[in-house]
């Protein structure tokens, strides 16, 4: 069937079907070998947390892609298709080239400093959706901790695994890793920077990173009052679900203060589903 | 370890109970191999197949998986081409179905050549004019596909994706995906066809021989047709099983239901073509060579109930069944369509296969019998117990069906 095979005749037939084949063969090759050139041209332009964190939000189900103007009530319902990132998100710009958002979430009033089922959540700073706070100092330095929620679910952590001074971040990259019992998961940051310090808990933040030059795009962080409480109930609710997975569950009572050491309050849950499920890694 | 090797969020039986519900299979698969090497070392003498039967146990099983292993390229096809979204939570299962089916088909297809070495004889000096030239070359295509197409949900482990560059290649090579979902679709609509083709041609076999569509033979366009048909229930079928072993929610009824009512549509027809085949070949093709129906149909066991339990008991009732929207929508009936149109497709290529090769076709001819060996029957359910355990692996360790978590909240 191959022209050196003795077999072989230069007739339509033969061409056909040698040609058909070998056209589906070289489209395969070629398929898996572009695969391969994005993949240098990935690690070659250094994407390589950006295309993890879409890759990973890949998996996210639907309730956790809830779109943040869903969350607020701008919109009645939306799942993100867009990473989280609504710098580049067409929708976001059009609600805010109307000033739906401001017009919405005004009507509704702001909050000042909250404190929502026992969770301290000060509205100097904005929000990631994978719960950490950024705070930009008098220098122009963004102090990255993690939110309040974050803190009591994950209790006094056997380790915390900080990056290098002078490490570079991405936005929805991994920041810092955090081990508790059997579970471990990483912290996602919030912004694109290199670390210029390390904290801890005592000190209220983890990181001190200096702004990308090349990004310092900031809209894809929650900010308004009333778009974070909405958040944080939603985390709230979406906490009772994690915890009711599998059958294993655990209730949140209604009403109740959430507890600063959740895992030592409940340590038979599986706090590793839990962890992948509030801080995005699933 | 293994803990760490399971999605994140789901629960698995524990792995001693895991590995011990593997034994049997296990141990299968060890007593299929030891007949393989047996017809390896000695040669197709431990098979009950001769010159005239030369189709048995294992063409029969091949040609039924590689029917039912069609839910795989046309869940694909469904989901990457006509953007049927429901099916991106069966699709990972179909997959893995699909490469077990096709990769076992090759296996025993190996052991049938009777010289494996030479196997690759048949891609570099194919017969021109046998439609086995096409299968081979299509199933062989097709199960370097399915492989490429296994990949981003092997990549997918929980421990894999941890290493970036397997996560990047995972996630670059899923937007190819709508491509080698094409490319299988027009694979598999080519062997599926070759493979009732190549028993459409067989003038002397006034059986099997049908009138040609176009270029092809009807049995060309019936065993594409029925393929298609039975795939999205098997699909259907195994996902409903792997849900109750688990004793999980796996995908949601209404994708259970969109599967059913894609075979049923199918199924219907199928009968439909299926029929007016019949109807030509009993009143035009086969009397024209000097056989009438009772020269089919009057070798027991293989009377003419044969035909009416194909057409009717297992194609048109259960394309009604599944066609019904307030039948399916009751598992019992929805579960009880889907068997029945994967016992109709697992019947016809039994028909196709063994019933045409046991008929006599000359005068002087009898009516062949064939039973086979212990070592045939040993790799059949080699065949069989490969594909349960590369399932189990796959579901224990691999994001399978991406729903489950969500669907198995309290």
């Amino acid at each position: 069937m191959f022209p050196w095979v003795h077999e072989f005749r230069w007739e339509i037939g033969h061409l056909i079907f040698t040609g058909g084949f070998a056209l589906v063969l070289v489209a395969i090759l070629t398929a898996i070998t572009l695969v391969f050139k994005k993949v240098y041209q990935i690690y070659k332009r250094r994407q390589v947390e950006k295309i993890l964190w879409q890759a990973t939000f890949e998996d996210f189900p639907s309730q956790t892609r809830t779109c943040r103007h869903a969350i607020s009530g701008v919109l009645k319902q939306r799942v993100c298709n867009n990473h989280f990132e609504c710098g580049a998100c067409a929708v976001h710009k059009q609600l805010i080239e109307h000033g739906i958002p401001e017009k919405v979430l005004a009507a509704a009033g702001d909050y000042g400093n909250m404190e929502i089922f026992g969770l301290n959540i000060p509205l100097d700073r904005m929000y990631h959706r994978g719960h950490t706070w950024v705070k930009q100092d008098d220098e122009g330095n963004y102090l990255v901790g993690l939110d309040d929620f974050g803190k009591r679910l994950i209790g006094k952590p056997e380790e915390v695994v900080l990056p290098e001074i002078g490490s570079r971040l991405y936005a929805n990259g991994t920041a810092w890793k955090v081990k508790r019992g059997k579970a471990d998961t990483r912290i996602l940051s919030p912004v694109d920077g290199e670390v210029l310090e390390t904290g801890d808990d005592e000190k209220g933040w983890y990181l001190k990173i200096k702004p990308a030059a090349d990004n310092s795009d900031t809209s894809h962080l929650l900010k308004s009052g009333k778009e974070v409480k909405a958040w944080f109930m939603k985390e709230l609710e979406r906490l009772q679900f994690a915890l009711a997975s599998d059958g294993i569950g655990v209730s949140l009572a209604d009403g109740g203060v959430l507890i600063d050491d959740l895992p030592k309050s409940h340590p038979d849950a599986d706090w590793d589903g839990v962890y992948g499920e509030m801080f995005l890694e699933p | 370890m293994d803990k760490q090797l399971i999605v994140r969020g789901v629960t698995r039986m524990e792995f001693k109970r895991f590995i011990t519900y593997l034994i049997p299979w296990f141990i299968l698969l060890g007593i299929g191999l030891y007949a393989m090497y047996l017809v390896f070392r000695y040669g197709l003498n431990h098979t009950n197949m001769d010159n005239r039967f030369a189709f048995g146990l294992w063409i029969y099983f091949d040609l039924a998986i590689i029917a039912l292993g069609a839910g795989a390229f046309f869940t694909g096809l469904l989901l990457y081409v006509f953007k049927r979204h429901e099916f991106k939570s069966v699709i990972n299962s179909a997959v893995v179905i699909g490469f077990i089916c096709y990769s076992g088909a090759i296996a025993a297809l190996v052991v049938d050549v009777g010289q494996p070495l030479r196997a690759w004889f048949t891609l570099y000096r194919p017969n021109a004019h046998s439609m086995l030239a096409e299968v081979t070359f299509c199933l062989t295509l097709y199960l370097f596909v399915l492989a490429v197409e296994y990949v981003p949900i092997v990549l997918k482990n929980r421990k894999l994706k941890q290493i970036p560059s397997f996560l990047v290649f995972e996630f670059k090579l899923h937007t190819f995906m709508p491509i080698l979902a094409g490319i299988g679709a027009l694979l598999s609509f080519f062997h599926q066809g070759s493979l009732g083709g190549m028993f459409g041609v067989l003038n002397g076999q006034p059986f099997a021989f049908r009138e040609t569509v176009f270029v092809f033979p009807s049995t060309f366009f019936l065993f594409v047709l029925s393929a298609i048909a039975a795939g999205p229930s098997f699909v259907l079928l195994t996902t409903w099983i792997v849900s109750k072993i688990s004793g999980k929610r796996v995908v949601t009824k209404n994708v259970f239901m969109s599967l059913g009512k894609i075979s049923g549509i199918l199924l219907i027809v199928y009968v439909l073509f299926k029929s007016i085949d019949s109807l030509i070949w009993l009143n035009k093709t086969s009397p024209a060579v000097g056989f009438s129906a009772a020269d089919h149909y009057g070798f027991a066991p293989f009377g003419i109930w044969i035909l009416s339990v194909e057409i009717i008991v297992l194609g048109l009732i259960p394309g009604l069944i599944l066609i019904s929207k307030k039948l399916r929508a009751k598992t019992p009936w929805l579960l009880t369509g889907a068997v029945l149109a994967c016992a109709g497709v697992a019947l016809n290529r039994f028909v196709t296969t063994i019933q045409t090769l046991s008929l006599p076709t000359l005068p002087f001819a009898d009516f062949l019998t064939y039973v086979p060996t212990w070592e045939e029957v040993a790799i059949f359910l080699m065949v069989i117990a490969y594909g349960v355990i590369v399932y189990s692996f796959s579901f224990r360790y691999l994001p399978l069906f991406p729903q489950e978590r969500e669907l198995n909240r309290r």
